[in-house]
């Protein structure tokens, strides 16, 4: 059986004033006892999964680059030894621009690394620097470049829209830039303000001048527009990809697959269960050298969480729910569960159904929310 | 137990004049619940009395004591609601004693409501105990009160009871006077027996529990009663008092206040106010029943889920078990479905039924914005008399409408006299009288139609007068009023549940704060809704939200499901609590904002 492996990496250079994922700053004299948990976990948990074929590995976080070349080869080396891994294996690895020089690319390369996800977010120099990017646009172009040279063919980047001070020119200039670039895969997402971040805190104070809902809404239909025309073709509400360059990890996500999070606060699907390791760096590490589960909040899902995630999940990529896959796994009908939400969605026209296929129109993909939420049952 | 030694009492006084406390401290003095037991306000059995320092329902208790005379004495305390809306209850618990403690503020004085109910005790020929309570406060000041009491209401103060409750002053004086004052129930133990059904409620294991005062007569277990209006026989099963939990004894003897139990399944059997007899020796006559129920708020109570519907039903009748005053009957809303509406004494009875049955009965309802009973004289002849807005007639069929007036009553400090008639002008209310109640306190009486009572009257009162205003009011007559109907059109539909009738010359300025306060309410949608206020064709206001612009979760990080799944559970629950009217879909509350704008 196929497996997916999430490797998290907690650090950062510093924390981006949008961002509110399990990453932090100023404490990079953990970086090598994080290391060695890590890798204590990968290989207790490589043993328990002999029977699975790693076929894709994403190595997130916070920011994995941020490690020194030493420590990253040991983490990969690591998974490498535990681990069956597929020949065929997806390998990516988010890089931040300003944080590799050739020799660390050329490790990652040689190692087995094949994929590289950019965090460009925008080709502003001025807009980075409000959002809390510590790169700028000189050094994601020769980033990638250089990434090229060593040898990376799927590369990937991300850039957002809805940025403070950002204009429609700013985000097509970002978008044809990105375009020029060797990069197959683009992710762009909009911006949103998460509690607790320092946009958040910003906004509380009035001091935030985010783009209007208008211009926000129009930077989205320029995203949908103008990505296909340079031949990024959109595969998940926020994923485009030149022909066969999806990605294979994050496909795993929204079809069901099973997928084994490593390293503090990581998310792990399998066996209808979800569950996460604890997010607090130290105590991930506490727990591991005292022999304890990093696990916690395991959550079972039972049939009805189950069919409900199944749908709103696949129908976040283009080809949406796989009616016969619904219909074998579940083994129930498909339209005596959900028959009359199709039919009220169908009318609003948010969803389309083509053969065994139900997937969101354009429209239902700008409303993704509305249509999600249907899906979970009474 | 001798007749003469019994003695049944209620206590009348305002909110927050100490009522609950004093019968705490009776409670606790007699000895009938320990220290141990004792829980403030022992009497509020419904978490909302307490939460809001209300008694909605009568209780009653059971108290022995030992009188100066060194005999024992059977006392009863029927304890009742002090606000207006409860009127229908206290005439219920007064009817069922022989006297009444009328509870007063030292630093408050008397208040509107309060007036009110001494009068109903005084009409019931009750023997009225003067309490001046929260003597022990800096600002008391009992000398003064006694004298607006004598001033007032006519009743001798001097041997009124100085007390407070709080620190256990006078409560033994209040139990002697009690003893003293309170004539014993005059009742016949020989004649066949007549008992008055004050309350009842439903026991899942027992059915329904008659709380009765035996006038003439006994009742004991095994005995063949007769309800006299509802004809239903049944046998007693249990008979008891109340210290104050439900307790069984023997017998319930002439004079006694208690409960009968007897596997009657029907609420409906038992009518508050009938009379329970004998039916092997059966009276001749009933009681004089109580002051009929008249409600005079009606509004439409609707599931938000429509597969609610029976057990919004199931909930209404329970309720009605124990709320005799509650009336409902099936109603259908284009916009709503299927409901029911409902009569309520006042806005109180309306909230308080409207949070048990959410509460309670964890309903999720829709209230749509109270009315008053229109009659409506249509060109034809006919009229007819309408609690729901959108029933009115075509203006073509209408010659006239006429509302319901009440009598206002209210008692303010003189400095806030101005803000009472300005408020009351606006209203369009017709001065009547004002008189000094002291040199500081006035009542004020005004001729107000009803429907601007419930529309924000009081809280206007009271938030213009620092909330040191009292009102009173009771229906007087119906009067001819320029009235029309405002309807409320969200995307070029009228929402028949939306629509209000109100007068002629305040539909603008109404329909404008509706429009926009809606707008405020109605959360963004997949297109633009246009709100439009209209009488007749004529739009005299329009609003619009603005379409949603776009709505999707982008991020997903490291496959974090769990996080993602709580976000549209949330918005999957808000949803819950939006009604569908055609394709726009509207929050419950914004059926009850046409009452919340200012």
């Amino acid at each position: 059986m196929n497996l997916g492996l999430y490797i998290h990496i907690p650090f950062c250079q510093q924390k981006c004033f949008y961002c509110d994922f399990p990453s932090y700053a100023n404490i990079e004299n953990l970086q090598e006892d994080y290391t060695a948990a890590l890798r204590q976990e990968i290989a207790a948990q490589g043993g328990l999964f002999s029977a699975y074929v790693v076929d894709t590995i994403y190595i997130g976080g916070g920011t994995p680059t941020v490690l020194s070349v030493k420590l990253l080869k040991k983490i990969i080396v690591e998974v490498k030894q535990a681990f069956v891994i597929s020949p065929e294996v997806e390998w990516t690895l988010e890089v931040n621009p300003g944080t590799v020089d050739e020799e660390k690319l050329t490790m990652l390369f040689q190692n087995g690394v094949n994929r590289l996800s950019f965090g460009a977010q925008s080709f502003n120099d001025c807009l980075l620097k409000k959002i809390g990017r510590i790169h700028d646009r000189r050094q994601s172009i020769e980033t990638i470049n250089l990434a090229e040279k060593v040898g990376f063919q799927n590369m990937s980047l991300d850039l957002m829209y809805g940025l403070p001070k950002q204009t429609m020119d700013d985000l097509k200039e970002s978008i044809a830039q990105a375009a020029k670039l060797p990069v197959k895969h683009i992710s762009i997402y909009g911006l949103k303000v998460e509690p607790g971040t320092v946009f958040a805190k910003l906004q509380e104070k009035n001091q935030l001048s985010l783009p209007s809902e208008e211009v926000d809404e129009a930077m989205y239909e320029l995203v949908m527009s103008s990505l296909p025309q340079y031949g990024y073709q959109r595969y998940e509400i926020s994923n485009f990809a030149r022909s066969s360059f999806e990605s294979k990890h994050n496909l795993k996500y929204w079809q069901d697959q099973p997928y084994l999070g490593l390293g503090a606060s990581a998310h792990s699907y399998l066996d209808a269960k979800r569950f996460s390791n604890v997010a607090n760096v130290k105590e991930y590490m506490q727990r591991i050298s005292a022999g304890v589960s990093p696990r916690q909040q395991c959550e079972k899902l039972d049939a009805k969480m189950l069919m409900e995630e199944f749908c709103f999940l696949a129908l976040r990529t283009k080809n949406g729910i796989d009616i016969e896959k619904f219909e074998a796994k579940f083994s129930s009908n498909f339209f005596s569960i959900y028959g009359h939400i199709i039919d009220s969605l169908k009318i609003k026209k948010l969803i389309e159904q083509d053969g065994k296929c139900i997937y969101l129109t354009a429209l239902g993909m700008k409303y993704g929310n509305q249509v999600f939420c249907e899906f979970l049952l009474d | 137990m001798q007749t003469k030694n019994i003695r049944n009492f209620s206590i009348i006084a305002h909110i927050d004049h100490g009522k609950s406390t004093i019968a705490d401290r009776l409670i606790e003095y007699t000895g009938t619940l320990s220290k141990r037991e004792m829980e403030a306000q022992v009497l509020d059995q419904m978490d909302l009395e307490r939460e809001r320092g209300i008694t909605i329902k009568a209780q009653a208790v059971r108290l022995d004591y030992v009188g100066k005379d060194g005999e024992m004495y059977q006392i009863n305390l029927i304890d009742t609601p002090g606000h207006v809306d409860f009127t229908y209850e206290v005439s219920r618990s007064l009817a069922a004693c022989e006297g009444a403690l009328l509870v007063v503020d030292a630093a408050q004085g008397i208040e509107a409501q309060t007036l009110a109910n001494v009068y109903l005790a005084l009409e019931n020929d009750l023997e009225i105990i003067p309490v001046i309570n929260k003597i022990d406060l800096p600002s008391a000041e009992p000398e003064k009160v006694k004298q607006e009491i004598e001033d007032v209401i006519g009743l001798d103060t001097s041997d009124a009871v100085l007390a407070s409750a709080k620190v256990g002053i006078g409560i033994k004086e209040i139990l002697d006077a009690i003893v003293a004052k309170v004539p014993a129930p005059s009742g016949s133990t020989t004649a066949p027996l007549s008992a008055l059904i004050f309350d009842s409620h439903f026991d899942a294991y027992k059915g329904v529990i008659a709380y009765v005062r035996v006038m003439d007569g006994a009742i004991k277990p095994g005995m063949k009663l007769k309800m006299i209006a509802t004809n239903k026989e049944f046998e007693v099963t249990e008979v008891g008092c109340f210290r104050p939990a439900l307790t069984n004894i023997q017998e319930l003897g002439t004079g006694q206040v208690g409960f009968v139990a007897g596997s009657i399944k029907n609420v409906k059997d038992v009518r508050v106010g009938d009379t329970i007899t004998d039916a092997t020796r059966p009276v001749a006559k009933a009681l004089p029943g109580y002051r009929g129920i008249n409600p005079m708020v009606y509004c439409g109570l609707y599931p938000v889920d429509s597969s609610d519907y029976d057990n919004l039903k199931d909930a209404l009748e329970k309720l009605q078990l124990n709320d005799a005053s509650l009336l409902f009957e099936p109603e259908t809303s284009i916009a709503l479905g299927f409901g029911y509406r409902c009569g309520f004494l006042g806005l109180l009875h309306m909230d308080v039924i409207q949070e048990r049955l959410e509460r309670e009965y964890n309903l999720s309802l829709i209230t749509t914005a109270p009315s008053v009973i229109y009659h409506v004289y249509k060109t034809n002849g006919e009229l007819i008399k309408i609690d729901n807005p959108s029933h009115l007639p075509p203006v073509t069929e209408i010659e006239r409408i006429d509302e319901p007036y009440v009598r206002a009553t209210v008692i303010v400090p003189n400095d806030y006299v101005g803000a009472v008639m300005e408020l009351s002008q606006e209203k369009r209310g017709e001065f009547k009288d004002m008189k000094y109640l002291d040199v500081n306190r006035v009542m004020v009486t005004y001729h107000v139609p009803l429907s601007e009572i419930i529309y924000d009257y009081f809280d206007r009162l009271k938030s213009s007068t620092r909330g040191y205003a009292s009102l009173d009011y009771e229906i007087t007559d119906y009067q001819t009023s320029k009235l029309v109907k405002l309807d409320i059109l969200l995307n070029g539909d009228a929402v028949d549940a939306l629509s209000v009738i109100v007068h002629k010359d305040k539909a603008a300025h109404r329909g404008r704060q509706l429009a926009e306060k809606l707008k405020g309410i109605i959360p963004q949608q997949m297109f633009e809704i246009p709100i439009q206020a209209a009488v007749g064709n004529k739009v005299i206001a329009r609003e619009t939200v603005r379409a949603m612009r776009k709505d999707v979760l982008a991020k997903c990080y490291g496959g974090d499901i769990s996080r993602k799944r709580k976000l549209l559970e949330k918005q999957k629950e808000g949803k819950k609590r939006m009604k569908s009217v055609g394709n726009v879909e509207i929050p419950q509350e914004a059926f009850m904002a046409i009452l919340k704008i200012d």
